[in-house]
């Protein structure tokens, strides 16, 4: 067990190491979610919708776009150089790659959206401040269901020839439950609704966080083999 | 093989042939004939004895696609992988027709083509995760590696239902509440003629189903059967 474990975090510090060397992908994935929310400040009037109404949905669109840059560059970063064909030559277990991976995205996106969510509060003139705590657990589930199911399904658009595009169209309409969840909690919570009134949507993307992990683990053997 | 390919078309799917033509034929009779027009929606109700079952049809055919992808990552065998092609490009046909049969209904009655409401937005993000699913299968050159991602993505794919269904029903719905297999009973809420109605054409597309699968089935085997022959030409030259 605690081979297996060492053998997850090699994995992550593989990537944090690359990333500190090249800077590449924090930047770009961060640029781009500002883009994003810019883009919809010009499209939308805020002078006449709440704030809390449209911010949540602009705020998750953002997070959603430049994940899935994460995403694509994650796995894109090991075919090149066929590193991936290394990392399955490793005696490790197949999961263990998975885990991996999961992490350091998930990792990745939360530094992006740690620094993307004061901007967000200052862009849309909300206070953020005054429910960090329910926030930070909606964007903890969110995140780590997005990155659950994103890793799993850009393991596998990693090895089709148009990647790029296929990532977005088999993983968005997936994604669309937990959406759909955590931009109603965001919107519940910046309208000061506790925690404890919205079980039912923690439930839901709490239990699809643990299903897709659970069927990431069943099916990531099919997907890394050669 | 040859041989076998060759007689086993015939016998089976003549009778199928013709048994899906004859509940058809009495499904249609039904329909626009024999049972009594709606008071209130009036004869456009009528979609209704081809919207539910396409529906039906729809979600048989993407679980038949989850049950075959489970059995292929299972079994590792080329038939279930051809099964789970075959019905995914049937589900996505029928899903379509949902699409198009509910807005032609919903416009004199609703008043308008398309409403958010839970079950048109889950049978549309449904089409959308098959349509990405055929996607991915035209993507991804034949063999091992395109059945196997074809296979987690079915599995992934059926799996997102149930949760689709519940958050876009706790977003918001104002669909008619299922009328045929209600709380009260089954089917208590509508007319006898018109439930028969809706079971002869249940069966009529049911047999359909069937009926396309066989034939779709057929086409992929020749097709490895061609691709097997070209091989063996190729390398006995």
């Amino acid at each position: 067990m605690n081979l297996y474990f060492n053998q997850i975090s090699a994995i992550v510090w593989k990537d944090f190491v690359t990333e500190l060397k090249t800077r590449e992908l924090f930047s770009s994935m961060f640029i781009f979610a500002l883009l994003v929310i810019l883009i919809f400040i010009f499209s939308i009037n805020l002078s006449i919708v709440k704030a809390s109404e449209v911010g949540p949905g602009v705020l998750w669109v953002a997070f959603l776009f430049a994940g899935t840059i994460g995403l694509n560059r994650s796995f894109m970063l090991e075919k090149e150089n066929g590193c991936l064909t290394g990392l399955m030559l490793v005696p490790a277990d197949r999961t263990a790659i998975y885990f991996g991976k999961l992490i350091s995205n998930f990792i990745f996106l939360l530094i992006m959206e740690f620094f993307i969510l004061p901007l967000f509060m200052i862009f849309f003139n909300v206070d953020l401040l005054a429910h960090i705590g329910s926030l930070a657990t909606v964007v903890l589930l969110g995140t780590l269901g997005f990155c659950a199911l994103g890793t799993l399904l850009s393991s596998l658009s990693s090895n089709l020839k148009t990647r790029e595009i296929m990532l977005p169209i088999l993983l968005y309409p997936l994604l669309i439950p937990i959406v759909i969840g955590v931009v109603r909690m965001t919107g519940q919570i910046l309208e000061g609704i506790p925690l404890s009134d919205m079980m039912k949507w923690i439930g839901l993307t709490a239990s699809f966080d643990i299903i897709y992990i659970g069927v990431s683990i069943m099916t990531i053997d099919h997907i890394l083999e050669e | 093989m040859d041989q076998d390919l060759e007689k086993e078309p015939d016998e089976e799917s003549t009778v199928l042939i013709w048994l899906t033509g004859i509940v058809f034929f009495a499904a249609i009779a039904a329909i626009f004939i024999i049972v009594p027009t709606e008071k209130t929606e009036g004869p456009i109700q009528r979609i209704m004895y081809l919207h539910i079952p396409s529906a039906w049809l729809a979600f048989f055919a993407f679980f038949i696609v989850f049950i075959s992808s489970i059995l292929f990552l299972w079994k590792k065998e080329r038939e279930w992988d051809i099964y789970a092609h075959a019905s995914a490009e049937i589900g996505v046909v029928f899903c379509s027709l949902v699409l198009i049969t509910g807005p032609i209904w919903a416009k004199p009655i609703w008043g308008t083509w398309w409403v958010w409401d839970a079950r048109l937005t889950s049978t549309l993000i449904l089409w959308l995760i098959y349509v990405a699913y055929l996607m991915l299968r035209s993507q991804t050159d034949a063999g091992s590696m395109r059945a196997r991602y074809a296979a987690v993505l079915g599995i992934v794919g059926f799996l997102n239902i149930p949760f689709i269904h519940f958050s876009v029903l706790w977003w918001r719905t104002f669909h008619p509440q299922p009328k045929v297999i209600s709380s009260e009973g089954f089917g208590k809420g509508m007319d006898t003629s018109m439930l028969a109605t809706l079971g002869v054409s249940l069966c009529a597309f049911t047999l359909l189903y069937f009926l396309l699968m066989g034939q779709r089935i057929r086409l992929e085997r020749l097709k490895d059967e061609v691709d097997r022959l070209k091989r063996q030409k190729l390398y006995s030259s």
